[in-house]
């Protein structure tokens, strides 16, 4: 049975009705046909659907929908402010960190809920932090170094 | 160097702002009004007749709005090479699990779920066979004993060898009698996935004029709308297919895939119907590669001179020729003068899923093997791998195998780089429990061609639009567009990438063998040139100086010795529209381009646990000749990507097929091991820019090359660690350390008797 629930979705308030066993995933892209978050696996092995819940990075294809119930998430939708791309989206455009760009949101959000957690950014840290997002064009290099980039310009902005 | 103004520097690329921010749409990411969703029955059997299907509780399910078997499509085979051996769906007789049978359209996907498991497929199983080297050989049951029946038998031998292939040069008996040193080795290497992390997804429509509207997920826009057409039998003119954004292809995505399913099934309700596969169907449905046998034989004199080589190459193809196994005479002497060779390559056919392309299909494989080999003659002959590789390497003027004359290149120069940046030769320090070692390899690719075609026009404020056929699967578009402006001295931001379609941009080859930057670009090119040549006869007219007086560049067309003296390509944009020639397009339009090889030298530094066997590799250094940087950042990120996709194969990645019965054992990314971020070690990239003949500003192919060198060179490098060369792939920790304990009883050991009956009959 079908049951009506609220998200808070990049700050604004979303409602849906959707089955008990729907993952926020399906809801985020089947109901609210926001799909700039992807579905690489449905299984919780690619990252490609990561988005922040209540500020976590997590799969979104392995979260059921109503457990997010009340719940903020954080899409890559809303990371950017009008024109203004966030540090690490702006990072991986002029850095080379994407090429097909499925994997991108995943990664980008996987890395903004890494800075946000206030873990030391050291490369081995920003590795582990996306160890679990597979991205099978860049071999890694790029993304690592464009998160760098955006921990350089975070510290940089608040000083 | 010359002077350029916008190729040759670090562009972002035209798409990036899309993707960052999640707009960029995907196949999957089509949502239509009214839209029905797509799931898909397939076989449990890996060769059984089809008794009987029972679709009638499915279609009595509410929510269902058609269920198609393959009866309902014309009765036609196609192919995704030169043999037409395959129907679209199931017609009688599975020949591999998870061969699609039926198809249902339903409101939901949970309706279209419970309506696949509503059908009811009766099977009455026949003989298979699953192991290539018992399929090609006289004991085995055919998998398609109507094969000569299929159109484009001719390169068949029969039984179940699907296609063969044949390259030979001077005398090779007598080769091997001029020859000190004989080496006779076989190689194995593992069934592999393409890994695109976007699964296939297809949305089909049809237009009220009855014209099919396909949004895919594909490299070859051009190649999905003529199959679509031939096995829907329809005039390809009422087809349109738009190749959206894509996650991923490698050669997955080359061909037809599943599109004709949704695409009948919208025909039948007359309603847009959506398939995205599961990752499990990402496995199990396209085409992924399977096993290859590589046997080699090689003749050296004592001064380390190869004369000659013997290879037989057998690609398990499972049920169709999805892709030719070309690779096992294109690259059986890897990047090495070999006056006397005799190559044979076979395709066989297996009851398992077909294979795909991906990435220069085979030349991986092949190159493991050769690369390996030519470690394991030079440690025979007592010289140095490197020294070796440079006295029987190709130069210019040489024959390649195809029969080329081989052009200037830079494989000198890339090995000389990779020399100098590893300072080879190397000996690394170990410890009792960690061994370390250093391995290298060299790759070899051509610059891809093929039918390219391109479009500029000159809009009213002076900004061109660029409309090409080519998918952007590698950052080509960015590419295009700074070849674009180079040619007519814009900026990159003056110049328009159109979003296209099949019906507005005219045809051109699929996104593929490292083509578009190559070919493509070359189509840009003149077409750039074709349009300034316009503007320049609109300005000499309008100034009244001859053509030759003018120059076009800064975004104007001036007078040389007075630019002052000049109209901006605005105004000549605008005047054109009244002009004689009216609004100016610049066009180009080619079939093939000239020969122009492609090298790349890899090497590795590797450490082995001694305890484990596990390797990991410390460090990885590439050289490969470019040509020509369009974009050095994307070409960077090209080399890396396709080098640690080699890492992959060489240490981790393998689809594991039942022995009996051929079905896919672990068709999930959990169980299928791509590198992480945590595996990868840094990889440096050193760019060789020897300009090609005919490329656009001299550039080169870039995306196949490094992805060919990583296992033999990690190979070599557990060699020069440990002492032991294991000659199946993946190198998993297990095979290394069994082969560090002297248990070398490879599962995969064939004996060369075996692959000799492989021989024509």
């Amino acid at each position: 049975m079908k049951k009506q629930l609220q998200i808070t979705v990049n700050g604004e308030l979303r409602q849906a009705l959707v089955e008990p066993f729907y993952s926020l995933l399906d809801t985020l892209r089947d109901e609210m046909h926001m799909t700039g978050t992807k579905k690489g696996c449905d299984e919780g092995d690619c990252g490609a659907c990561t988005v922040l819940l209540n500020g976590k990075p997590v799969c979104s294809c392995l979260v059921l929908a109503h457990s997010a119930h009340d719940g903020e998430v954080t899409t890559i939708e809303g990371l950017a402010v009008g024109q203004d791309l966030h540090p690490v989206q702006k990072a991986f455009a002029e850095y080379g960190g994407l090429q097909c760009g499925y994997c991108t949101p995943g990664i980008i959000l996987s890395a903004v809920g890494f800075l946000e957690s206030g873990e030391e950014p050291t490369e081995e840290n920003i590795k582990h932090a996306l160890g679990g997002n597979l991205c099978r064009c860049t071999g890694y290099s790029k993304v690592i170094e464009s998160v760098m980039v955006a921990v350089k310009a975070t510290e940089k902005a608040t000083g | 160097m010359a002077d350029f103004q916008t190729i040759g520097q670090n562009h972002i690329r035209v798409d990036a702002l899309d993707k960052v921010t999640g707009k960029a749409i995907y196949a999957g990411d089509v949502y239509l009004p009214g839209m029905l969703m797509c799931k898909l029955v397939v076989s449990t059997h890996s060769h059984a007749r089809i008794v009987s299907i029972d679709t009638s509780a499915a279609e009595e399910l509410p929510g269902v709005r058609a269920v198609i078997t393959g009866k309902d499509y014309p009765d036609a085979r196609f192919g995704s090479g030169a043999l037409k051996d395959r129907r679209v769906m199931a017609v009688d007789e599975v020949f591999y699990i998870g061969e699609p049978i039926a198809a249902v359209a339903a409101d939901d996907e949970i309706t279209a779920l419970e309506a696949v498991e509503l059908i009811k497929v009766q099977y009455q199983g026949i003989d298979k066979v699953v192991d290539p080297l018992e399929a090609i050989s006289t004991r085995s049951s055919d998998v398609h004993p109507d094969l000569e029946d299929f159109e484009g038998y001719g390169f068949a031998l029969g039984g179940n060898n699907c296609t063969m292939l044949d390259a030979d040069r001077g005398d090779v008996d007598q080769g091997f009698k001029d020859s000190d040193i004989i080496v006779e080795e076989t190689y194995h290497t593992q069934p592999i996935s393409q890994g695109f992390l976007e699964p296939m997804a297809c949305v089909a429509d049809v237009e009220a004029n009855g014209r099919l509207d396909i949004y895919a997920s594909t490299q070859g826009p051009y190649q999905v709308r003529s199959q679509l057409a031939s096995v829907l039998d329809m005039a390809i003119g009422n087809i349109k297919v738009t190749a959206m954004e894509m996650g991923g292809g490698f050669g997955a995505k080359l061909r037809l895939a599943f599109e004709a399913f949704p695409a009948l099934l919208a025909m039948k309700t007359g309603r847009p119907v959506k398939l995205v596969n599961t990752r499990e169907e990402a496995f199990t449905l396209n085409g992924p590669r399977l096993e290859t046998n590589i046997y080699l034989k090689t003749g050296v004199t004592k001064d380390g001179k190869i004369m000659a080589r013997e290879a037989r190459s057998i690609f398990d193809v499972g049920a169709y020729l999805g892709a030719g196994p070309n690779a096992g005479v294109g690259h059986g002497l890897g990047a090495y003068k070999i006056p006397n060779f005799k190559l044979r390559s076979y395709g066989v056919y297996t009851n398992k899923i077909y294979v795909g392309s991906y990435r220069a299909s085979g030349v991986a494989d092949m190159t493991f093997a050769t690369e390996s080999h030519t470690d394991v003659i030079a440690h025979k002959l007592g010289m140095d791998p490197f020294e070796f590789r440079l006295k029987n390497a190709l130069s210019e003027g040489d024959t390649a195998v195809n029969g080329s004359t081989i052009p200037e290149n830079g494989l000198m120069e890339t090995m000389a780089a990779l020399k100098e940046r590893m300072g080879l030769p190397k000996k690394l320090t170990s410890t009792p429990k960690e061994a370390r070692g250093i391995g290298i390899s060299v790759g070899e690719w051509r610059s891809g061609s093929g039918p390219s075609t391109a479009s500029i026009s000159v809009n009213e404020d002076g900004t061109v639009s660029l409309l090409t056929g080519s998918v952007d699967i590698s950052g080509s578009d960015t590419s295009l567009a700074q070849i674009a402006a180079e040619a007519l001295g814009l900026r990159l931001d003056q110049v328009v990438v159109a979003k296209r379609n099949t019906d507005m941009a005219p045809f051109t080859g699929p996104s593929g063998g490292s083509r578009i930057v190559y070919s493509q670009g070359r189509a840009v090119q003149n077409a750039a040139e074709d349009a300034k040549s316009k503007l320049l006869d609109l300005a000499a007219d309008r100034l009244g100086v001859p053509v030759e007086a003018l120059e076009c560049s800064g975004g104007s067309v001036y007078v040389q010795d007075n630019p002052p003296q000049s109209m901006d390509l605005g105004q000549l944009g605008r005047m054109s529209l009244s002009s004689r020639g009216g609004p100016i397009i610049g066009t180009s339009s080619l079939s093939s381009l000239p020969y122009a090889p492609v090298f790349n030298a890899q090497g590795a530094e590797v450490i082995v646990d001694k305890e484990t066997g596990q390797v990991r590799v410390t460090r990885f250094v590439q050289a490969q000749d470019i040509g020509r940087a369009i974009n050095p950042m994307g070409v960077e990120g090209q080399l890396e990507g396709g080098a640690v996709q080699g890492i992959g194969r060489a240490l981790s990645e393998e689809i594991l097929i039942h022995k009996e019965t051929g079905e896919v054992r672990n068709p999930s990314l959990a169980t299928y091991l791509m590198p992480l971020s945590v595996d990868m070690p840094e990889i440096e990239n050193i760019l060789i820019e020897i300009p090609s003949a005919d490329g656009p500003f001299g550039a080169r192919a870039v995306a196949e090359s490094p992805g060919f060198g990583p296992p033999a060179a990690i190979a070599n490098a557990i060699y020069d660690a440990v002492g032991v060369r294991v000659k199946t792939l993946p190198l998993s920790a297990e095979r290394v350390l069994a082969a560090i304990q002297g248990n070398d009883d490879d599962e995969y050991t064939v004996d060369a008797d075996e692959l000799r009956a492989a021989e024509e009959p």
